[in-house]
């Protein structure tokens, strides 16, 4: 049986009257890729959140690599890594200084943090820009850093929000190379994208929330069984489409845009 | 294939942009946040409508009486001052801020010539132009009360004026616009800026040395002066009411050249926004510098704060690079040093400037004291000010924000104690110390009203944090709980402090004070190290709001 990396219950978190997560159950095992899905303002940052320590959840546990969050929040956030939403960087430093910064944040010595600071700066191919501040870098760049950041202490669970956003195609496969070979070293990887295609190809579970409540859970082949359709044969839009549409929930409908099709 | 809209007339247009500069007024005044800043834009509607109704009425007053009194080619000061407030006052509300709201129109169909005109429009809408058009139609009317013949001169350089003014300030912002795109041209912008406004203060000594000599220079200059378009304006006014028309045609040319020569390069300016003009912040490539930051490892292996436990050595250093790459918070710390060298020049000394004797050592170097500590302080009680998104990760990685804090306190105090011993250093040079007993008792002072301090300085930034830009001057306001606090605390703790101070001469035991103070500095350390947990636990409390306020 593997070891479970997340394990949330009955995961509340109410802004005033609105409840944007609604008693999410969560279990993710161990060296997993996992996909966590939902439309626009479905309750996937709030939850990641709540998992990165950035937003205190209402009611509920969260359990993470066997250790209780709310009572050992130090020791939770040691063993992991964040990209969160809007990436978190301060923008007056340069790379290698945020990284020496974090690095040290998270107890490494400052000679480990200088060698692994250079080697991510080089595999995010930000190396050739020594002096220039984080603020003037672009998105993409900014995204490789927060990523850099996220991993320079080598996390057992990494959250992701949005990672590819705005990333080249080349850094991209790289960075799709670096995270298969953590899970292969049994990191969980736990990553919420709209690209679908690329939840699809990386990630070996999916969850999907819709509405604040999660809607499925399970590996992509669990889910592909629980949809009409030829067995096995559908992709992951067909399948996250069918899941939102059963509870009556309308795509957006292209004839009532006559005056532009 | 979707059909395409019809065309829209300049006019329709002009009113479409006027309507959407309201409702993004109205509806930025409608959110929850912004009902203070509402009250706010009434006082200030209020206090602007007073000044541009008061300086009306002088302006009428001025021109008519200029006129009247057979003084008709002084009316010029009345342009100039006009000129300069059009052109000099815009710039200070930009504030040195990057505003692209007016470029974002070129989305959509405009044709240049229209582009050209909701601009000249955008800037007769300002409070600037607004007001000094009410300004120079009171001079006009003053002038032709006093002499109805000069009417038909004012209907001709009154909107030639105000052309020219408003392209002259359009042309200026577009390229202030352009310039101040740049965050590094911004902020050293902002430096010179609030160094020269520092430097202003020395201004008025100066003038008092050297004000007589400088007279014979002035008044050389001032016939340079007159082939400027505000001379131009009032000398065809004074031709006018000397009943000289030629000359006043000639002065009405000379100033409708300038126009046409503003407009020419306004258009220019105009058109090369119209054409996609680049302004991104985004630096140019760096050349390939393969390990090029092994110079500034190295110059951090050096460093002195191995002794810290690594999360307060982290936070220090960031802190300190904060500070050097923050203009304006980095000039505030050359302001100490030289209002002791200012304020030692007007109070103190041999020959004050300012008042028939010198104010004694005893009571004067105390009193610098606690103003620098004043001053030096403030930035404190909304210390994540400046961490933006990065507030982030403090709360994601493994630290405790004890750490955090005196990581950023650690570095403040260090700057304060660096700042004070340079004040004492110009103060002994300038002043010469107080006795024993009072230079302790204020060392000691210091101590505890910084440390007294820092636990509520602390305090107020996890309460009342609000988020501010570098090298922006544009909306960037402390919390107004935050500055009562700090307002309040200085008070009392100031308050304590002289009382101390006077104990000490109304028992006659000149060490009472610096006693007292060395006590009540024990108890502040204490306070300050019992405040730390919780705080810790206050910051978790806080860490939406704080993540909320800093990452919008």
């Amino acid at each position: 049986m593997p070891e479970t990396a997340i394990l949330t219950e009955k995961l509340t978190r109410r802004f005033g009257n609105l409840t944007a997560v609604d008693g999410v159950d969560l279990q993710v095992a161990a060296g997993q890729f996992f996909g966590f899905l939902g439309p626009n303002g479905a309750g996937k940052s709030t939850t990641i959140k709540m998992l990165t320590g950035l937003l205190a959840p209402t009611s509920g546990r969260m359990n993470l690599l066997g250790v209780d969050f709310a009572s050992n929040p130090v020791d939770v956030k040691r063993q992991i890594g964040v990209v969160p939403e809007g990436m978190g960087l301060f923008e007056r430093l340069t790379g290698t200084e945020y990284l020496h910064f974090v690095g040290q944040m998270y107890g490494l010595d400052r000679a480990t943090t200088r060698q692994r600071s250079e080697e991510l700066l080089e595999f995010m191919q930000l190396a050739d820009r020594p002096k220039t501040l984080i603020a003037d870098y672009s998105h993409g760049m900014q995204k490789k850093l927060a990523l850099a950041a996220a991993v320079i202490h080598g996390p057992r669970i990494l959250f992701l929000d949005e990672p590819f956003e705005g990333v080249d195609a080349l850094a991209a496969g790289a960075l799709k190379a670096l995270l298969g070979r953590m899970t292969e070293r049994g990191a969980t990887i736990f990553l919420t994208s709209h690209v679908l295609e690329i939840v699809e190809r990386l990630c070996s579970h999916v969850a999907i929330i819709h509405k604040g409540r999660l809607v499925a859970q399970g590996s992509l082949e669990e889910l592909r069984r629980g949809v009409p359709g030829e067995a096995g044969t559908q992709t992951l839009e067909a399948i996250f489409l069918s899941i939102i549409g059963q509870d009556g929930t309308e795509r957006p409908q292209l004839e009532e845009l006559t005056w532009l099709t | 294939m979707a059909d395409v809209g019809p065309r829209t007339s300049i006019l329709t247009q002009i009113k479409l942009v006027a309507r959407l500069r309201w409702r993004i007024l109205r509806n930025n005044l409608r959110r929850k946040n912004n009902r203070l800043d509402l009250i706010g834009l009434i006082f200030a509607g209020a206090f602007a409508s007073i000044l541009v109704v008061g300086l009306s009425v002088a302006f009428y007053a001025g021109g008519y009486s200029f006129v009247s009194q057979g003084r008709a080619s002084w009316i010029a000061l009345l342009f100039w001052a006009i000129f300069l407030f059009w052109q000099v006052f815009p710039v200070f509300v930009a504030g040195f801020g990057s505003s692209f709201e007016f470029r974002t129109l070129l989305r959509f169909p405009l044709r240049l010539s229209t582009f050209y005109v909701i601009g000249l429009a955008y800037g007769l809408a300002d409070f600037s132009a607004v007001a000094a058009i009410c300004w120079l139609l009171s001079m006009a009317a003053g002038a032709t009360v006093a002499q109805p013949g000069v009417l038909p001169v004012m209907l001709l350089i009154v909107p030639a004026f105000t052309v020219f003014n408003v392209t002259l300030e359009r042309l200026l912002g577009s390229w202030f616009e352009r310039l101040f795109a740049r965050r590094r041209t911004r902020e050293i912008f902002l430096a010179l800026f609030v160094l020269s406004a520092v430097s202003l203060q020395f201004l008025s000594p100066f003038l008092q040395r050297y004000g007589k000599s400088l007279q014979p220079v002035l008044s050389r200059l001032w016939p340079y002066l007159s082939v400027f378009p505000p001379s131009l304006a009032g000398r065809a006014v004074a031709d006018a009411a000397h009943q000289d028309l030629g000359g006043a045609l000639v002065s009405l040319l000379g100033l409708l050249v300038y126009v046409v020569i503003f407009s020419g390069l306004l258009w220019q300016r105009f058109a090369v926004q119209y054409r996609g003009e680049e302004l991104s912040e985004t630096s140019a490539p760096a050349r390939p510098a393969k390990r090029a930051d092994a110079a500034a490892s190295s110059a951090e292996r050096g460093d002195a704060l191995g002794v810290l436990a690594p999360q307060i050595a982290a936070v220090v250093r960031k802190e300190f690079r904060y500070l050097t790459r923050n203009g304006f918070a980095f000039i505030t710390l050359l302001m100490p040093p030289l209002l002791v060298l200012l304020f030692s020049s007007q109070f103190g000394g041999k020959h004050p400037t300012l008042s028939h004797r010198g104010i004694s050592p005893e009571m004067f170097f105390p009193g610098m004291m606690a103003y620098l500590v004043l001053i030096l302080l403030a930035p404190a009680y909304n210390c994540f000010a400046f961490e933006g998104r990065g507030i982030q990760t403090y709360f994601m990685s493994p630290v405790r924000f004890r750490n955090v804090f005196l990581g950023k306190n650690l570095l403040l105090v260090a700057i304060l104690a660096l700042e004070i011993t340079l004040a004492i250093v110009v103060f002994a040079l300038r002043v010469g110390l107080p006795a024993p007993p009072r230079f302790l008792a204020t060392l000691a002072a210091i101590v505890f009203v910084v440390v007294g301090q820092l636990s509520i300085a602390n305090w107020s930034s996890l309460s009342f944090p609000r988020k501010l830009e570098f090298g922006q001057m544009r909306n960037q306001r402390q919390s107004g709980m935050a500055v009562l606090l700090a307002f309040g605390v200085q008070i009392v703790l100031g308050g304590i402090s002289t009382l101390i101070l006077f104990a000490g001469k109304w028992t006659g035991n000149a060490w009472l004070p610096a006693e007292a103070f060395i006590f009540l500095a024990a108890a502040a350390i204490a306070g300050y190290v019992a405040a730390l947990d919780p705080l810790d636990q206050l910051a978790q409390t806080k860490k939406e709001v704080l993540i909320e306020t800093l990452c919008r």
